[in-house]
């Protein structure tokens, strides 16, 4: 049986990865495609864009926000704001 | 016998045969590629004087079958002989006919030798005189003296007398160049700072401001405009440059909704007026009207319709103690000649051709086409070619891939001309067609050739210019939809139809088919005009024949669906639980239920409401209690819901529950800026809320991704090509196939349907709501003042530069063009204007089409006082 790693995401504890990513799904379900993330939850989404594999790709020049935008096959996905303007989309569920 | 009997008589008996004689002459001179008629015996035989002499007392009849057959003697005197002494007894009989424009026809093509009086004896040299002295208007600010028909001179006696007129003629009778004429001189004369004429489509709003502008080339202190936007507006009323508003009904309410209190019309024309019966824009048409006299109940206000039947119904709700005339007139200016043509039978190639007058047929001869027309659309195509070969031939298609089909067939049995000595107006529409739409779009080879179609989706510009070459006779076969009959004010020599349907597949109606036929003859340049309709006998095509003559019966849509009874209480009854989504006859009752729920709000009863003096007390009284129910349940205001007619006050309480109990940053209600990445996927989720909780504009769910899409990218000012382009790409990256004429064609009807139409009527009311709420919640902060989001829907701009540019009068294709050139986003009209002057030399090299280019210099380098920058000798 694999071993639980717990995870700590800004202000958030979870006991296992499970339960961290449950909590991001949760929030994404939270917002409409479109919708700019609130500060609060941005905290939490920092600090799990911290742990993606690709994570200094993805956070490039520096983090200024997070949105909700479409994704393929009718879904819908966090994306990384960057500082110098441009944009780009990260799975929450590689974290 | 009276003179009735008489006149009733000589058209029975007295020179029918004659009649019988000219009409079949002057029709045949009329068609090409007719077979020869072994009998031809031309005009030999016709005893002249007394046939022009029957025309004399024919023309003193008020009935249309009378005059008809008048006019028919003189037209026949003047070209069908030699003789000189003849002609001028026709030209005679045209001046008594008041067709003055006819007889400068004649003179200008050598059939009546000029100076006609002095050639008249003493008596009817006088009588001539009077006749032209009665038949004169004095245009005010001019003071020339112009020469009208009797239609013409009781609108112009009429306007200047009444408050509310509505005047009915005929296509052809030259209202529109008359009404614009006395909307000239209103303004000129200081009667009106700001006068608004409201034309119910944008196709005829981009015609008139372009008459209007053209009228005004001259004249200093008065304005044109389409935009609804407040500068010019304010100007005027502060003692600047009086103005003309030309919009849709839709943009009024834009205007009066940016302006609030501040708005004020003097003078309201409300053109194709037959119009207020319309499903679902007939209503706002009629709230338009109503808007702008309720804040000023002394408002000067003319309608303006084509045959109608009863003219004075649009008058009812005139306030108490206005000064109300109709002017209503039936008279002929040019003969119509309505064709009959059917296959001989087992001769495919040849068609029989007889023409309806009156209650008689009149065979007129056999018409040979080139090729076998297989299908029906091959039909209209050989015999719009056959017939109508010398030019100023209309077809009438049923659907724009119609008239693309119908235009090439026609195309390939022009002669090929060698491109070089193609003409270069042709050539300048043809690089606009390539450049403006799409390299491979099927018009620009077509109109090299001389043909072109024409529907209501495309471009303003475009649509303008083949209008514009069409008139000119450059264009010689034009094939169009039913935007034709919306009200586009385009005349023909030749109409040619098979089972003309309007809409979604209905046969048209007999008045619209009339409206349309009525195209036929162009008043001052043709003395007739033919409507051939083909295969009359087909069931499928016409299936209640070929209609009669017939003229609109005005009745509002308002009172059409009140006269529906019970199924609209019933609808308004159950629209308070649920959504026009569950409910049967959203599409009918949607728009009435909104404007008398509105009504209601505002006035605390129907019964106070003008129309209620056309409905019984008993239903008023029950239409009081359903509205009392949906009433009692609204916090949305009168004032707020006056503002978006057709969005029922119910869906705009729904969208504030929404908003009330949204639990994310109210930030994201908002649309996102359209620079933003955030811009498109916003769209997307304001276009589900509208379609849950306003009314399901943005249907269905499968097409809201591409709707939001559209939007977002009209608003950012991309051009037309461009958006084709990149739906042509998104094609070919997700494998997808596509056909380039339909992928064209259903991307223009996405612009002008959902980005120009839905999207700024339901955008807008989100926005209002949305502005409520947040005032509620204390975020003012949020609110954004500058140009409301109808406004740049409708136009299709968010940058300060494009607006400008629109504003300094260009169309929205020049525009993006330019724009594309232009560095700064944020320039006002005047550094607008001058980036064009100081780049006068080189637009040339700019890779912009030269029919733009062409608009620039007209609009942007016109130089005021003082004459060219550079006067040359």
């Amino acid at each position: 049986m694999a071993r639980k790693i717990a995870v700590t995401l800004g202000p958030m504890y979870f006991d296992k990865k499970g339960d961290a990513v449950a909590y991001l799904n949760a929030m994404l379900n939270k917002y409409d495609v479109g919708d700019r993330v609130s500060a609060a939850d941005a905290i939490v989404l920092e600090a799990a864009l911290a742990r993606h594999p690709e994570a200094k790709e993805k956070i490039g020049t520096g983090v200024k926000d997070f949105s909700v935008r479409s994704a393929e096959f009718g879904t819908k996905c966090f994306w990384v704001n960057r500082t110098d303007g441009t944009t780009v989309k990260f799975s929450h569920k590689a974290i | 016998m009276s003179l009735e009997d008489l006149q009733a008589w000589l058209l029975a008996e007295g020179v029918r045969d004659d009649l019988t004689k000219i009409v079949r002459l002057t029709v045949r001179s009329e068609l090409d590629n007719l077979a020869g008629e072994a009998h031809e015996t031309g005009a030999d035989g016709i005893d002249w004087q007394r046939l022009i002499f029957a025309g004399s007392i024919l023309a003193r009849s008020e009935m249309r079958t009378d005059q008809e057959a008048a006019l028919r003697i003189a037209v026949a005197a003047i070209t069908l002989t030699d003789d000189r002494g003849v002609r001028d007894a026709g030209a005679v009989l045209l001046g008594k006919l008041s067709n003055f424009r006819a007889v400068s026809l004649a003179v200008n093509r050598a059939l009546v030798a000029g100076d006609l009086d002095s050639r008249l004896g003493i008596a009817l040299r006088l009588e001539a005189q009077r006749r032209e002295m009665d038949r004169s208007i004095l245009v005010e600010t001019t003071g020339k003296w112009m020469q009208v028909n009797d239609f013409q001179q009781r609108f112009w006696t009429n306007a200047s007398l009444a408050r509310w007129l509505s005047a009915s003629a005929p296509t052809a009778s030259g209202k529109t160049f008359l009404v614009l004429q006395w909307l000239v001189d209103q303004l000129g004369a200081a009667e009106a700072a700001v006068a608004i004429y409201l034309a119910p489509t944008r196709a005829l709003v981009s015609e008139i401001e372009t008459n209007l502008q053209n009228l005004l080339s001259d004249a200093k202190g008065i304005e044109v405009s389409s935009l609804p936007l407040r500068s010019k507006y304010d100007a005027a009323r502060t003692g600047g440059s009086r103005l003309v508003l030309v919009l849709t009904q839709e943009r009024m309410h834009l205007l009066a909704n940016v302006l609030g209190d501040a708005f004020l019309v003097d003078l309201l024309i409300v053109d194709e007026a037959h119009k207020i019966g319309d499903d679902g824009r007939g209503v706002i048409l009629q709230d338009a009207v109503e808007r702008a006299s309720r804040t000023n109940p002394m408002m000067k206000l003319v309608f303006i319709s084509p045959a109608t039947q009863n003219p004075e119904e649009l008058l009812a709700d005139a306030p108490e103690g206005i000064e109300t005339v109709a002017v209503n007139s039936d008279a002929p200016t040019v003969l119509q000649n309505l064709l009959l043509a059917r296959q001989v039978p087992g001769k495919p190639r040849r068609w029989t051709l007889e023409t309806r007058q009156a209650e008689a047929t009149i065979p007129i001869g056999v018409l040979e086409l080139a090729n076998t027309p297989a299908s029906f659309i091959k039909r209209l195509a050989f015999i719009a070619a056959a017939a109508g070969e010398r030019g100023g031939t209309l077809v009438y298609a049923n659907g724009a891939a119609d008239s693309e089909d119908i235009a090439d067939l026609i195309s390939q049995l022009q002669p090929k001309v060698d491109p070089k000595l193609t003409d270069p107006e042709l050539t300048a529409l043809a690089e606009l067609a390539r450049k403006g739409v799409h390299p491979n779009f099927r018009l620009a080879p077509l109109v090299e050739r001389g043909v072109a179609f024409h529907f209501g989706n495309m471009p303003s510009l475009l649509r303008l210019e083949i209008e514009r070459l069409f008139r000119s006779g450059k264009i010689r076969f034009l094939v169009c939809t039913s935007t034709l009959v919306e009200g586009v004010n385009l005349s023909c020599r030749t109409i040619v139809v098979r089972g003309p349907r309007r809409g979604k597949g209905h046969p048209m109606e007999p008045h619209d088919f009339w409206n349309l036929a009525g195209r036929a003859g162009r008043w001052g340049a043709e003395f007739q005009g033919n409507i051939i309709c083909i295969d009359p006998n087909d069931p499928v095509a016409w299936p209640k024949g070929v209609p009669l003559r017939s003229r609109y019966p005005i009745k509002r849509e308002s009172d059409a669906v009140l006269d529906l009874g019970d199924a609209l209480l019933d609808y308004l009854a159950k629209r308070g639980e649920r959504t026009p989504s569950d409910l049967e006859g959203s599409e009918e009752f949607e728009q009435v239920g909104a404007y008398l729920l509105t009504s209601y709000m505002r006035l605390g009863s129907i019964s106070q409401a003008d129309l209620a003096k056309r409905h019984t007390s008993a239903f008023i009284a029950r239409l009081d209690d359903v509205l009392h129910g949906l009433a009692s349940q609204l916090d949305i205001d009168a004032d707020l819901a006056a503002r978006h007619p057709g969005v029922s006050p119910v869906g705009l309480q729904r969208l504030l529950d929404t908003f009330r109990s949204y639990k994310g940053e109210p930030e994201n209600l908002l649309p996102a800026e359209v620079a933003s990445d955030d811009s498109y996927d916003r769209f997307v989720t304001i276009m589900r809320r509208i379609n849950v909780s306003l009314f399901p504009a943005f249907e269905p769910e499968s097409r809201i991704k591409l709707y939001a899409l559209i939007v977002f990218q009209w608003l950012r000012g991309q051009s037309l090509a461009e958006i084709i382009r990149r739906n042509i790409a998104w094609h070919i990256e997700v494998n997808r196939p596509y056909k380039l004429p339909a992928l064209i064609r259903d991307t223009m009807a996405l612009v002008e349907q959902i980005a120009r139409f839905r999207a700024p009527k339901y955008l807008s009311a989100y926005m209002d709501v949305l502005h409520l709420h947040l005032r509620s919640i204390g975020r003012e902060d949020l609110i954004d003042h500058g140009l409301d989001i109808g406004t740049q829907l409708e136009f299709g701009v968010s940058s300060r530069t494009l607006i400008s540019l629109m504003e300094l009068g260009l169309s929205r294709m020049s525009a993006v063009a330019l724009y594309e050139k232009i560095a700064r986003d944020d320039l006002g009209q005047e550094e607008c204007r001058e980036w064009v002057v100081e780049r006068a030399d080189q637009l040339g090299g700019m890779e912009i089409p030269a029919a733009i280019i062409r608009e620039l210099r007209e609009r942007l380098l016109v130089i005021d006082d003082g004459g060219p920058a550079e006067a040359t000798e």
